[in-house]
């Protein structure tokens, strides 16, 4: 079944959240002293690809374009507002992707937009 | 802030009822009130976390934790399990007591990794497990966290 791109969008930008977090020693150091097991590291990279494949080509292409210029290319929309570069009424162009899901992005930043609840 | 703050009556439960590890975090999940949709992301992206290492700290408690775009402020949840629950803990013991914290990936007041020590350092205090596991109501919960001032 096809999956929903924005959707894999988010989660892929919340693993390489957590893969910049585990490569921060100072952050893994707190983890450790915490009492967590950080000991199989590695599997990051593998989740990472896995869910890059499942993305459309053209739309991962424009994600890796954006990560260029910022750190986080998602960006939540509240209110009319992007939280990536705070200027209102950010819906600007619009890409339609091979599963037919429609990506929004900011007017402004260019960042990719997404509501949350 | 103190964790006696985060919680209340609506992510809080004493009565567990899953049978497995992913059960359990779909429990606590659903104790964040979310949309069907960030739930299902929520629990994708725990699972990803516990597949790194296993967030059961021993004696008892395990604290799944991740930060994600499906949230926009930090939230927890606390759930006790009576029976316990593997949870491929450090010790190898069964998990009876359950934090979940969930962030976003930039918060303002940057509470998450200072709540998730506040929340760790709870479950390492004396006669802890003892405590929970003799709680007869939320109100209990919330009374105890509060006297540790964490």
């Amino acid at each position: 079944m096809k999956e929903n791109q924005l959707r894999l969008l988010m989660f892929l930008q919340d693993l390489l959240t957590l893969k910049k977090e585990i490569q921060d020693f100072q952050v893994v150091e707190q983890y450790e002293e915490m009492g967590f097991a950080l000991d199989k590291k590695e599997h990051i990279e593998e989740s990472i690809k896995e869910v890059t494949e499942k993305l459309d080509p053209e739309l991962y292409h424009r994600f890796l374009q954006i990560a260029e210029k910022y750190d986080r290319p998602l960006a939540p929309v509240k209110n009319g507002v992007c939280y990536g570069c705070f200027v209102s009424a950010p819906t600007g162009s619009k890409l339609v992707t091979e599963h037919q899901d429609i990506i929004e992005f900011c007017n402004h930043c260019g960042r990719i937009l997404y509501h949350i609840s | 802030m103190e964790l006696k703050e985060l919680f209340t009556e609506s992510n809080v439960t004493l009565e567990l009822s899953a049978n497995s590890k992913d059960d359990v975090l779909v429990e606590l999940i659903g104790l964040l009130h979310l949309d069907e949709k960030a739930r299902e992301m929520l629990f994708k992206m725990l699972k990803k976390r516990e597949n790194l290492g296993s967030t059961g700290i021993g004696k008892g408690f395990a604290i799944p934790h991740c930060r994600s775009l499906v949230v926009d402020k930090l939230k927890v949840a606390f759930g006790r399990h009576s029976g316990g629950i593997d949870f491929n803990s450090i010790d190898g013991q069964p998990a009876h007591f359950f934090f979940l914290i969930v962030a976003p990936p930039i918060e303002i007041s940057n509470y998450y990794l200072p709540v998730l020590g506040k929340v760790a350092q709870f479950c390492k205090s004396t006669d802890i497990e003892i405590k929970l596991k003799n709680l007869k109501n939320v109100d209990d919960f919330l009374e105890l966290l509060g006297s540790f001032a964490v």
